[in-house]
């Protein structure tokens, strides 16, 4: 649950739903040149994962604390 | 402009997420104190992103984008002359008195160096203005919703600000603040690309260099005389309107902005709050001012990027970025632009919001109606206030159908109010003889002051409604020149009535006053934490900017 409070996870969380959006439309979809959202969706998705990452350590150092 | 479920699922996701930021925050949130004021329990990170975020409302991100194409280079003076030098003096001068003083407010630091009076006035004033800046903010983009996605106009207005209002209903000022924090990141990435696509589509660097006119490519030739600029200002008028009264006026002083430091977990966190959020801000005219430019060189080289006309027939360049987005975004990445134009709207919306339910709750409703009810009561209050608020806005947002150019219209509302305020400000933390009826007389005349100037010129066919006695080469213009005479006006009105009034003793003014607050010495602090050094590296590489795009 406390997790759900670090806002660095729902940062992450978003931005990794949208790259992967992204991901999946740019590689799935036929119209127009597509290039655009798959380095979008790339650059996104790794954002989101880098804040995931930074939640996730910011949790272990909390609970090492603890 | 065509969406698809794409991009309609991306805007749908932004609404959830915001929406459960609310939700989520809802538990934590009991007091009044909670509501309005985050315990004081915010990250420094989060502190200086909201700080930053809290400003990039729809009017900057529409209203900067077509100023660019506008005015051009000159523009980024709203930022680097207009903003940074405020927000280091904010943070190394201003914020030890605002934090140390354990004011809840700005008006409620007014009270404390003044009185009740000051306080109220300048309460009162600040609702108005948030309300007003709030409504501008839900016109924009119900405005762009009607353009581009084809909705009703009163539909958008009633849909947006429902939004708005659950999550700052439930979570209060952490929900409006994290959030704030998401749609920085949102803007940042959702237009960035606009703009490299852009730019490799005009041809580089190179490309705006041959198709923009020279003109509109530097930051201070030309300003010898507001006849040699596309924004119509002269460098005196420039420098002290905006560098220094408006620019001052605006971040030192508006609660809007001040708040988001003022809830940081301590004082070195409060006092760095501004100065770590003037490090984007200096790169900010990359995503918001070079859009407009970019516009430029593209329509001397292609057809369909010219800019639609208003209802007056003129160009309308509040298009620029929306143009800009169905040009250059295909499906997938436009979802996320147009969400970056929402989450730009919310985060001004709720801005304004949660600063004026802090000071009406406290400055107004527990200072004259309620005085001593309970942390629950203020808290209900507090939600009660969020709902007016959010109706007033709606209301506002009509009236603001009337103007053209967003960031014109903006400035008029600050000269009036922000610009007496910072005489106010300065004389009451560096002048210990300022009394409360020099400060409130003051901030009375320079506010008529205002108004007076405003009706007495004319620019671009506004203002003039007493007589046209001067005429000003654009509305830009008429605001510096209104904001400096505002704090000239008022600042020789406070000191005057201030001589010839009694002073607080010394006493009540400890922690309140420069010369009278012990200085705090800390030299273990390492440069990172020590706000001097920061403010010092964020002037340089300012400094740095205005010589590359002199």
């Amino acid at each position: 649950m406390n997790k759900l409070f670090d806002l660095r996870f729902v940062i992450g969380c978003f931005f990794l739903i949208v790259g992967v959006l992204l991901l999946l439309y740019g590689f799935f979809t036929t119209v127009h040149d597509q290039s655009v959202n798959q380095w979008c969706g790339s650059i996104f998705s790794i954002f989101g994962i880098v804040m995931l990452l930074l939640s996730y350590r910011n949790n272990t150092n909390d609970n090492t604390n603890d | 402009m065509q969406l698809h479920y794409i991009d309609y699922s991306i805007i749908a996701l932004y609404f959830l997420f915001v929406v459960g930021v609310g939700f989520l925050l809802k538990s934590k949130i009991k007091t009044g104190n909670d509501f309005l004021m985050s315990n004081r329990s915010i990250p420094l990170w989060i502190t200086s992103l909201a700080f930053i975020s809290a400003n990039l409302g729809a009017q900057e991100v529409l209203g900067m984008a077509a100023s660019g194409a506008k005015y051009g280079f000159y523009t980024a003076h709203f930022y680097w002359l207009g903003a940074v030098i405020a927000m280091v003096f904010l943070g190394v001068f201003m914020m030890p008195f605002y934090y140390g003083s354990k004011a809840r407010s700005i008006p409620e630091y007014l009270k404390l160096r003044y009185d009740e009076k000051t306080r109220t006035f300048n309460a009162l004033s600040f609702a108005v203005m948030t309300v007003f800046s709030s409504g501008i903010s839900l016109y924009a983009l119900a405005m762009l919703m009607q353009t581009i996605l084809g909705w009703d106009f009163n539909l958008s207005v009633w849909m947006a600000a429902g939004i708005v209002l659950i999550y700052t209903f439930l979570g209060g000022l952490t929900s409006a603040v994290y959030n704030e924090v998401l749609q920085f990141f949102l803007i940042v990435l959702g237009i960035a690309p606009l703009v490299f696509i852009g730019l490799r589509k005009a041809g580089g660097w190179q490309g705006i260099m041959h198709n923009v006119d020279n003109v509109k490519l530097h930051l201070w030739r030309g300003m010898d005389s507001a006849a040699h600029n596309p924004m119509g200002v002269d460098g005196v008028s420039l420098i002290f309107g905006l560098g220094f009264v408006l620019a001052f006026g605006y971040w030192c002083t508006d609660f809007l902005v001040v708040q988001r430091a003022m809830i940081s977990r301590n004082q070195n966190d409060a006092q760095r709050t501004p100065i770590i959020a003037a490090f984007p801000k200096i790169f900010m005219p990359l995503i918001v001012i070079l859009p407009g430019i970019i516009i430029l060189a593209l329509q001397k080289q292609f057809t369909g990027f010219a800019l639609p006309a208003n209802a007056n027939g003129a160009v309308d360049y509040n298009m620029t970025l929306p143009v800009m987005l169905s040009k250059l975004y295909p499906s997938g990445i436009l979802g996320v632009g147009i969400t970056a134009l929402i989450a730009s709207f919310m985060s001004g919306m709720a801005g304004n919001v949660t600063a004026f339910n802090t000071v009406w709750t406290f400055d107004i409703y527990q200072s004259h109606i309620n005085k001593n009810a309970s942390e629950k009561h203020y808290f209900y209050v507090g939600k009660a206030t969020t709902v007016a608020g959010i109706l007033i806005s709606i209301a506002t947002a009509y009236f603001a159908r009337r103007f053209n150019n967003i960031m014109d219209l903006l400035q008029l509302v600050f000269s009036f109010v922000n610009a007496p305020l910072f005489a106010t400000f300065f004389l009451g933390m560096f002048w210990k003889r300022t009394t409360g009826h020099g400060a409130f007389w003051g901030l009375l005349s320079g506010t008529t002051a205002a108004a007076l100037t405003y009706g007495l010129t004319v620019a671009e066919g506004k203002g003039g409604w007493i007589a046209n006695m001067h005429m000003f080469y654009s509305g830009t213009s008429q605001a510096f020149n209104i904001a400096w005479i505002a704090f000239s006006v008022c600042f020789i009105v406070t000191a005057i009535i201030s001589l010839l009034t009694k002073p607080k003793p010394n006493e009540q003014l400890a922690g309140l006053v420069y010369s009278l607050t012990p200085k705090q010495k800390d030299h273990s602090k390492v440069w990172y934490k020590n706000p001097l050094w920061l403010g010092i590296i964020v002037l340089l590489i300012t400094l740095l900017f205005n010589i590359i795009f002199f």
